[in-house]
């Protein structure tokens, strides 16, 4: 076992291709690339670029046709409860209340009644669905969907969270409220976060490192630190979007992913 | 606490409006006594127009009885009368059972042969939806649905005997294909991000089926109950035409032989409005297991 607070993610030589009527299409390209515990890694790209193969290679819900993923140095070899994925269309289960949904993790790995009900509690009043714990997912919005959906991974407490364009389905103002709440969110617990988005202002918003991914198949041509949402620092959404190191990384995020041949 | 539960208010999108309940349920039930008005209607003048054509004469009541012989066959059958007019000798109902006992009889195959299915069809339903068994079971599972009742009731009676194994053993397998094909259409029909995302949670193989794949496909396996218990309905006649007494499906049938029309119809209708009965009570109980289904 591992230490909790060393998974290192790292891809080491990674390609992939899908076999699409008897011809391989490349999806990846020699992906080399570490993420560091605690980083809140964003992945921006054009739609069809290999965003979410790479997630979903982490994930370990396939396997890459060369090269290896490794988490805290063991390959993946499948899905695990250390990598908690929040997936595009909320994946809440109709069955069970929102509370319930938010306990499957903790119930599944045999925490007591007690304690997963406090951690339900915990991350339901973090999300803001405290009050509607007893309702069950299809009588909450989309944006509620998707707080609770969060909610989820978070109480089963993995180290890294893998977020597949979590907010590409919501309104404007929504998606902002949750953007600061997820922000909030990883300042107070500290995960590691492979967020992946189409938007470059949500990528070098929400990111303290903005990755860019090209076109298929996907290879990484641009790596940088931001630090817009670094640190204990409360400056204003709108404060922030304005300063000249913001726009200045959004314009270089921007012309990395609409120039393929970019170096990074 | 009360800061959140100002927060996320204008996000609430399905909950009712607050003027609605009451007026909504007003509707709904003018909606209902419109509709049991129209059934009744509908039921009347059915019943006039097999009275009017028996009272004309048109056909002989030994292929049409009226209503007014049917209704009397039914009531002889439910209580102890002369054997024949004039005789001293009181029976009890027909062949020695009340009309009720007869259909108790057979709902108690049924429910045992159907409750067989669902103990045998779910789970070798999840099993053949799930690993390779399904690829190869299923030619027998369809051979076996595709084949009519009647045709191997003869076969189990020379296995089983004539007496109750025989009868439940064909309502078992008439039920059990029908409920084994809905639940792996059930499981196939799990999303696949469904069962990554629990996979996700640290969800065992073992876990995943009993927490994901399962209720994921009990809308798909209560329709094959439904399915089932309706189809074992319509086999419960073949299963009772050899030593089906008690038993309301071989009563229809002895009564047929013996040319009692009237009991021949009101077996009919007692076994139509029982099985009409029955399919509306699953159906309530697809409601309340199933809250979800069509919404989510």
């Amino acid at each position: 076992m591992t230490d909790r607070h060393d998974r290192r993610v790292e891809f080491r030589g990674v390609r992939h291709h899908f076999t699409v009527g008897g011809a391989a299409v490349p999806a990846l390209d020699r992906i080399d690339l570490t993420i560091e515990p605690g980083e809140f890694v964003t992945l921006a790209g054009p739609s069809g670029c290999g965003k979410t193969t790479l997630l979903r290679l982490l994930a370990g819900f396939m396997t890459a046709s060369e090269g290896t993923v490794a988490v805290g140095g063991d390959a993946v070899r499948g899905p695990g409860e250390e990598r908690g994925v929040v997936f595009q269309q909320p994946t809440l289960y109709p069955w069970l209340s929102v509370r319930r949904n938010v306990e499957l993790g903790p119930k599944l790995r045999g925490v007591s009644a007690h304690d997963r009900a406090e951690t339900a509690s915990r991350y339901l009043e973090m999300v803001g669905l405290a009050d509607f714990e007893k309702h069950r997912p299809y009588e909450l919005s989309g944006g509620m969907q998707q707080r609770c959906q969060i909610a989820r991974v978070l109480a089963n407490e993995p180290d890294i969270v893998l977020m597949d364009e979590p907010f590409g389905a919501l309104d404007a103002l929504t998606r902002e409220r949750l953007q600061s709440e997820l922000l909030e969110i990883w300042r107070a617990t500290g995960r590691t976060i492979l967020f992946i988005t189409h938007s470059v202002d949500e990528a070098v918003f929400l990111g303290s490192r903005v990755l860019v991914m090209s076109p298929r198949p996907g290879r990484i041509v641009l790596d940088r630190p931001a630090v817009f949402s670094d640190g204990g620092v409360r400056v204003p959404a709108d404060e922030i979007r304005a300063l000249p190191e913001y726009v200045a990384l959004c314009d270089e995020v921007r012309g990395a992913i609409h120039a393929p041949t970019a170096v990074a | 606490m009360t800061q959140t539960v100002a927060a996320p208010a204008p996000e609430v999108a399905p909950s009712t409006p607050a003027a609605g309940p009451q007026d909504h349920r007003r509707e709904r039930r003018r909606h209902r006594l419109k509709l049991l008005a129209l059934h009744a209607s509908t039921l009347l003048l059915l019943l006039s127009a097999w009275w009017f054509v028996t009272a004309m004469e048109w056909v002989s009541p030994l292929y049409l009885p009226p209503p007014g012989d049917v209704w009397d066959a039914f009531v002889r059958a439910n209580t102890d009368h002369p054997v024949a007019a004039g005789s001293d000798r009181i029976v009890r109902g027909e062949q020695g059972y009340y009309l009720w006992e007869h259909l108790i009889a057979s709902l108690q195959r049924i429910a045992i042969g159907v409750g067989a299915a669902i103990v045998v069809g779910i789970p070798l339903g999840l099993v053949m939806g799930t690993t390779w068994l399904g690829v190869v079971l299923e030619p027998y599972l369809n051979f076996l649905r595709s084949l009519p009742p009647l045709a191997y009731i003869g076969l189990l009676i020379v296995w089983f005997g004539i007496g109750d194994t025989s009868k439940v053993w064909l309502l078992f397998l008439a039920a059990f294909p029908p409920i084994a094909m809905a639940t792996i259409s059930g499981v196939h029909g799990v999303r696949q991000d469904q069962v990554n995302a629990v996979r996700s949670l640290g969800a065992s193989r073992r876990q995943v089926l009993t927490a994901v794949v399962l209720p994921a496909s009990t809308p798909d396996i209560l329709t094959g109950i439904r399915v089932a218990t309706g189809f074992a309905w319509t086999t419960v006649v073949a299963a009772e035409i050899a030593n089906g007494i008690p038993g309301i499906g071989g009563l229809a049938y002895l009564a047929g032989n013996q040319l009692q029309t009237a009991l021949v119809i009101a077996c009919i209708v007692v076994i139509g409005i029982a099985a009409i009965l029955l399919d509306l009570g699953l159906k309530s109980l697809e409601k309340v297991l199933v809250p979800w289904r069509g919404k989510a």
